[in-house]
């Protein structure tokens, strides 16, 4: 098979001390960010990028890709020992991995974790391997139309899958795809919107949005709630891993069931905070036990871990082969991979082959090397959280600034960084999804030149989006994801008054999904 | 305002008031760069120009979603001591921005983890002092030596021959 030889030339490229010395490295940083409170996988990758700029491409995205899953490990961790989730993906793991710790099965909860994580990423990269190619052909057919629909496709998923209200939504994404436009015009080479600023004309980095956005803004709600860390001591044995793993596969139609959820959620850009909500849910509803969960259910931490690193992993997907990403972590990469000059989508499978089957090879073996020092280090880095957080949160806005500064050596970055953590405050406390102003910001030129490139095309008529099957079906599917939560509201009031009308005897109504918000 | 503190009524107009002004001025920056239609196609403004109007209409909807419906109206977004501890965070961080134009990103440093641990944490002065020193020698170690990235420098590293 094509693929199976294109990933062992992967292979062949990684296998050195020097990129496995890079993946620890990546790993180990990853979980120090996944483990610090305000500092998630976002923003670590968005630190760590600028120091990425003079080494090589595949070093570089090996660095970056390792930090993330080391992110998502050290985000599950803090879940399961002191109740805090690391990362908002990791908050579904809370519900059954503390109490679990609690009982004084650290060690069996935490296996329980790493390993059906490792698995969901493994399933991940599986599928990756197996569908790359394919994508990636499939998405050499596209031209300008079928990219702005893509981009439309995603825009719209992200309204009609969001748990936030579509407007507010729809603000965060247009909020983001406005900053993208600012500075210079990449199609007339003219300024637009820098209002006289002249700091202004380099355009707004998604690197200092991310950083206020994710960094400040969430260690300003930390504070805010006032940190109190009731950590569990862990001591791991490893008489306890291997009786835990030896249990595992009690838990396959969990993990089976999570790994679906979170490799459609990872390919389209609902993410892996939604994945881990949704299968946890499952889980619980389709369990013979359900009084269980919530109360250290086995079942409870299997499945929101699967799908929660089934679906980081997926989000790379569409990012290597279409130039969508997945998730913010995803889209961060992807602006640092064209910040090293390379160009996310389809053509990078030809011209760039050993970039990203280097990637991809780098990923099995990634997972493989988080699962075991995640295992190994989970006592050091537990110790970290016990540093009071009135020495932990300066020395992170320390690092953020410098951070900044290293974007573009601009102190008038500062102030957009604290404009956006502002946002960012504001954001998070009134429910706004901040995710999706990152994803467009990124985005945000490309689909804009798709944009203008279909009209020059159509001589300024919109029915280009409509003048083949390909562009059609795409555009369609979008405007299907916009209108999602009407056709849900009917389809569940509907449902909801049958429930009533054959509860008619009943007065009291209990309170349905559909009614939250 | 309700009796103790900022009202989350409160808080989400200003919110859709603030993002519906950052719409406005998108659609008044595109509209000065022109809107229309050029020989080579839309105008650089064209696209920038709608989704300034996009952002107006999203906020204008959750504004008269929060008014009409009276949505929020008993929640507290924030009260006098969740303010208190916030400004506390807060505060040190814009000085920090202030004092790390003038004097550098170091100089900035080592003061402001002094202040913010004897803000947040009441530590003694000479353990914040040290920290804070600690902290920025770090940082010089592992920016300019290892990573060879020049963090920005003032007045002070200019004076011992540092740059």
């Amino acid at each position: 098979m094509n693929n199976l030889s294109l990933l062992m030339d992967g292979f062949a490229t990684i296998l050195t001390w020097n990129h496995l010395m890079i993946m620890v490295i990546g790993v180990m940083l990853g979980m120090l960010v996944g483990v610090l409170p305000g500092l998630g996988a976002p923003n670590g990758v968005s630190l760590l990028l600028p120091l990425t700029f003079t080494m090589d491409p595949v070093s570089a995205i090996i660095l970056l890709s390792c930090m993330y899953w080391g992110a998502l490990f050290g985000g599950s961790t803090t879940s399961i020992l002191f109740n805090i989730p690391g990362e908002p993906s990791s908050v579904a793991t809370t519900f059954d991995g503390y109490p679990m710790a609690r009982n004084g099965e650290a060690t069996r909860a935490l296996t329980l974790a790493f390993m059906s994580a490792g698995l969901g990423a493994l399933a991940g990269v599986v599928m990756i391997t197996l569908l790359a190619n394919w994508v990636a052909q499939f998405g050499l057919k596209f031209s300008s139309p079928e990219y702005f629909a893509v981009y439309f496709l995603a825009f719209c998923s992200f309204i009609g899958m969001s748990s936030s209200a579509p407007s507010k939504t729809l603000v965060s994404m247009m909020l983001g795809l406005a900053f993208a436009t600012v500075g210079m015009d990449s199609v007339s080479g003219g300024l637009r919107l820098t209002f006289g600023i002249p700091d202004l004309v380099k355009g707004i980095s998604f690197l200092v949005a991310v950083m206020g956005l994710f960094g400040i803004a969430e260690l300003m709600v930390t504070t805010e709630e006032g940190l109190s860390f009731n950590g569990i001591k862990s001591r791991i044995r490893i008489k306890d891993i291997l009786r835990t793993m030896a249990e595992l596969p009690r838990y396959w139609v969990s993990l089976v069931r999570s790994i679906l959820i979170g490799i459609w959620m990872g390919i389209t850009p609902a993410g892996p905070t939604a994945a881990s909500f949704m299968s946890h849910g499952l889980a619980k509803r389709f369990s013979r036990h359900p009084e269980r969960f919530g109360k250290g259910e086995p079942n409870g931490i299997v499945s929101p871990e699967a799908a929660d690193h089934s679906a980081g992993t997926s989000a790379l997907l569409p990012m290597l082969a279409l130039g969508v990403p997945g998730s913010a972590t995803a889209a961060v990469m992807m602006g640092g991979l064209m910040i090293w000059g390379l160009t996310p989508g389809p053509m990078l499978f030809v011209t760039r082959p050993d970039f990203v089957w280097g990637l991809i090879a780098s990923m099995y073996l990634g997972n493989v090397v988080a699962v075991i020092l995640v295992l190994a280090t989970v006592p050091l880095y537990a110790s970290i959280l016990r540093v009071p957080f009135a020495i932990i949160g300066p020395v992170i806005v320390a690092v953020i600034f410098t951070g900044v500064y290293q974007v573009a050596n601009s102190t008038f970055d500062f102030w957009l960084l604290l404009f956006f953590a502002l946002l960012g405050y504001l954001f998070k406390k009134l429910d706004y999804p901040v995710a999706p102003l990152v994803l467009t910001m990124v985005l945000g030129h490309r689909a804009e030149e798709a944009f203008r490139q279909s009209m020059v095309m159509s001589d300024g008529s919109l029915t280009v989006f409509w003048s083949n099957s390909l562009v059609t079906t795409i555009m369609g599917l979008g405007v299907l994801m916009l209108v999602w939560p009407l056709i849900s509201k009917l389809v569940g009031l509907r449902g909801w008054r049958q429930r009533l009308h054959r509860q008619k005897p009943q007065t009291h109504e209990p309170s349905t999904p559909d009614s939250r918000h | 305002m309700t009796h103790n503190g900022i009202s989350r009524y409160t808080m989400e107009i200003a919110t859709a008031l603030l993002t519906g002004a950052i719409g406005m001025a998108i659609c008044y920056g595109a509209w000065q760069v022109g809107t229309g239609w050029t020989p080579s196609g839309p105008d650089s403004g064209y696209f920038p120009f709608w989704i300034g109007i996009l952002i107006v209409a999203g906020s204008l909807v959750n504004l008269l979603r929060t008014v009409i419906g009276h949505r929020h109206k008993d929640e507290t977004f924030l009260d006098a001591a969740r303010l208190r501890s916030l400004a506390r965070f807060t505060l040190p961080i814009i000085g920090f921005a202030i004092v790390s134009l003038l004097l550098g990103l170091y100089v900035g440093t080592t003061l402001y983890v002094l202040f913010a641990m004897r803000l947040q944490g009441h530590y003694a002065w000479w353990k914040s002092l040290a920290s804070g020193i600690a902290i920025s020698i770090c940082f010089y170690l592992l920016f300019e030596l290892v990573f060879q990235v020049p963090l920005l420098k003032g007045p002070l590293e200019h004076a011992f021959g540092i740059y």
